[in-house]
């Protein structure tokens, strides 16, 4: 039986994406993190009296980070399609634009998925323990593909807005940097930091993102992670339709 | 395929496709030749539901492009103008591409392994596309388009790039898949293309169709004149060739570029009669003349305004 048209260009946007380069960015580069961090900085970092090595407190937020580099994997394949001139090839053959941009979002998905259980693996080798009930883990994918959906949609928005290669990439490093440490990925927000990141912090998705996927690892989950999320929920749904729209409107043609 | 007073702008101020109609027919070779920038892609990309043209009417397989693209795109071909590759071996482009099409795996594996070879690309099958030469890429992006069924099949400048011998392959194959009833709408610049593949052809030009009919009437609206070259090697240019358009007469096209003319006529013995007497009159020493058989080239300058401007639209 043939797959449905989304399936299809999830297996090729898959296949395209998984060469060895990209893997070592996805996974490799958030592993390295976690271990050059997660140790290098141990020895310095406080527990903030909770009793948790920074590396647990690490890990968490490692798995958070995952739905950013999905979603730069989303915002890179429609910029390459275009660039490369597989998105004038796609549209002209069986699918619609939807079933292109949900695929798109769906192979984001699938990368922050499993980006974060790779992470996990690592992290069960540290540590010598991850979390097995099923509430811990349904939050913390369930989280994971949000913020999946989030910054896939983001990119999305971001490389149907650019015009120049340069600028789109410019644009993500930066991006990836600030969200990625303005965010309780790497240490907890506290009133210690300056005014400027404490708002950076809680404008930062990526925050509750890295909340909900730490207090479900760490068993130390609040409603307000709950409300977090589904704030983030209603984002993810807004910036959806504002990447859809944008790309509906973006330009497909070929030379 | 129908269209009729199809205009399209990018700008809202030109009209990259302006009042553009005709008909395609099933099984039909249909050439677009036109210079860059003349509103081959432009149509192509209506045609193919990539564009929504700014008005007029479209149907393609009887349907609309507006309204029914997806069904339109499941039924039709295309090979680009530009590159266009997955980030991956020759071999996995074709594979990928007939997933993509839903083709099951052995059928997938048989077609493959067939264009692999026919189109000489056996041998790149590990290397990435964007790895091989021009002409190479060329050849992976029309074996990977036949890694499908179609109705129609679009080819935009296909051939760029491509050696004689893989220009014929290409030619001859696709003659093949119209022989089995596959409608073909073909781009080129290149008119001895045009001439060994096309049925009929439309000469287009800043949008416009100037000249459509089929290439045998094409060419028999002036068969029965012929074209002389020819090229003065000493002595004032715009002075003989003056005198030689008012010696021939209104009836004769002479169109000077430097040195050279092309001269439409219908008697090559007076024309050539002529020539030596002005030549002769005036001291020039002729370099190089020739009389030939009218080309679809010729067809095609005098349509697009560089001979005469002989404007015959058979637009249906």
């Amino acid at each position: 039986m043939a797959l449905p048209n989304v399936l299809r260009l999830v297996y090729r946007n898959i296949l395209v994406n998984t060469d060895p380069g990209s893997l070592i960015i996805l996974i490799g580069l958030p592993g390295l993190y976690l271990v050059f961090f997660g140790y290098g900085f141990q020895s310095v970092a406080s527990s903030g009296g909770s009793g948790q090595t920074y590396l647990t407190y690490l890990t968490p937020g490692i798995m958070a980070f995952q739905v950013v580099m999905a979603g730069t994997v989303g915002g890179s394949m429609l910029w390459a399609d275009r660039r490369w001139g597989m998105l004038s090839q796609l549209l002209m053959g069986p699918f619609t634009r939807l079933e292109y941009l949900f695929g798109i979002m769906l192979t984001s998905v699938l990368f922050g998925l499993g980006g974060s259980a790779v992470m996990l693996a690592v992290a069960y080798a540290l540590i010598g323990a991850v979390p097995t009930q099923i509430v811990a883990l349904v939050i913390i994918f369930g989280s994971i593909t949000v913020g999946s959906v989030f910054f896939g949609g983001f990119m999305l928005y971001l490389a149907a807005l650019v015009k120049s290669n340069t600028a789109y990439n410019s644009i993500q490093i930066l991006l990836i940097f600030v969200v990625n440490f303005a965010s309780t990925v790497f240490y907890p927000l506290s009133g210690r930091l300056p005014v400027v990141l404490r708002v950076l912090f809680i404008v930062n998705p990526l925050t509750y993102v890295s909340d909900a996927v730490r207090g479900a690892y760490t068993n130390s989950l609040t409603p307000t992670d709950v409300y977090h999320m589904l704030v983030l929920f209603v984002e993810m749904v807004v910036i959806l339709f504002l990447a859809t729209r944008a790309y509906m409107r973006s330009d497909v043609s070929y030379e | 395929m129908f269209a009729e007073n199809l205009r399209h702008s990018y700008d809202r101020r030109r009209f990259a496709l302006d009042g553009v109609s005709f008909t395609v027919q099933r099984g039909e070779v249909f050439g677009l030749l036109g210079r860059n920038g003349a509103g081959k892609s432009t149509l192509i990309k209506a045609m193919t539901t990539l564009i929504r043209p700014t008005s007029g009417t479209l149907r393609v397989l009887g349907l609309d492009p507006a309204h029914e693209g997806q069904k339109i795109r499941e039924r039709i071909g295309v090979v680009q103008q530009g590159e266009s590759f997955d980030f991956t071996t020759v071999q996995r482009n074709l594979d990928l591409y007939g997933m993509l099409w839903g083709i099951p795996k052995a059928e997938r594996i048989r077609r493959r392994e067939q264009l692999l070879e026919h189109y000489g690309i056996a041998d790149i099958r590990k290397r990435r596309a964007f790895d091989i030469s021009g002409g190479q890429k060329r050849r992976v992006q029309v074996a990977r388009e036949f890694m499908h069924d179609m109705d129609i099949l679009f080819l935009d400048e296909p051939t760029v790039g491509l050696d004689v011998i893989m220009r014929r392959t290409l030619l001859d194959s696709v003659r093949e898949e119209v022989r089995r009833g596959l409608t073909v709408v073909f781009t080129t610049h290149n008119l001895e293309e045009a001439d060994y593949l096309c049925d009929r052809a439309a000469v287009i030009d800043e949008g416009r169709i100037l000249v459509l009919d089929s290439i045998a009437n094409l060419k028999r609206l002036y068969g029965g004149k012929k074209t002389i070259d020819i090229t003065i090697g000493n002595g004032e240019a715009d002075g003989f060739f003056s005198t030689l358009r008012e010696r021939l007469g209104a009836q004769t096209t002479v169109t000077v570029s430097g040195r050279s003319a092309v001269i439409l006529t219908d008697d090559p013995k007076e024309a050539l009669s002529k020539i030596a007497e002005v030549s002769q009159s005036r001291g020039a020493q002729l370099e190089w003349l020739n009389v030939r058989q009218n080309t679809l080239e010729d067809v095609f300058l005098r349509s697009v305004g560089h001979g005469g401007g002989n404007n015959h639209n058979g637009a249906a």
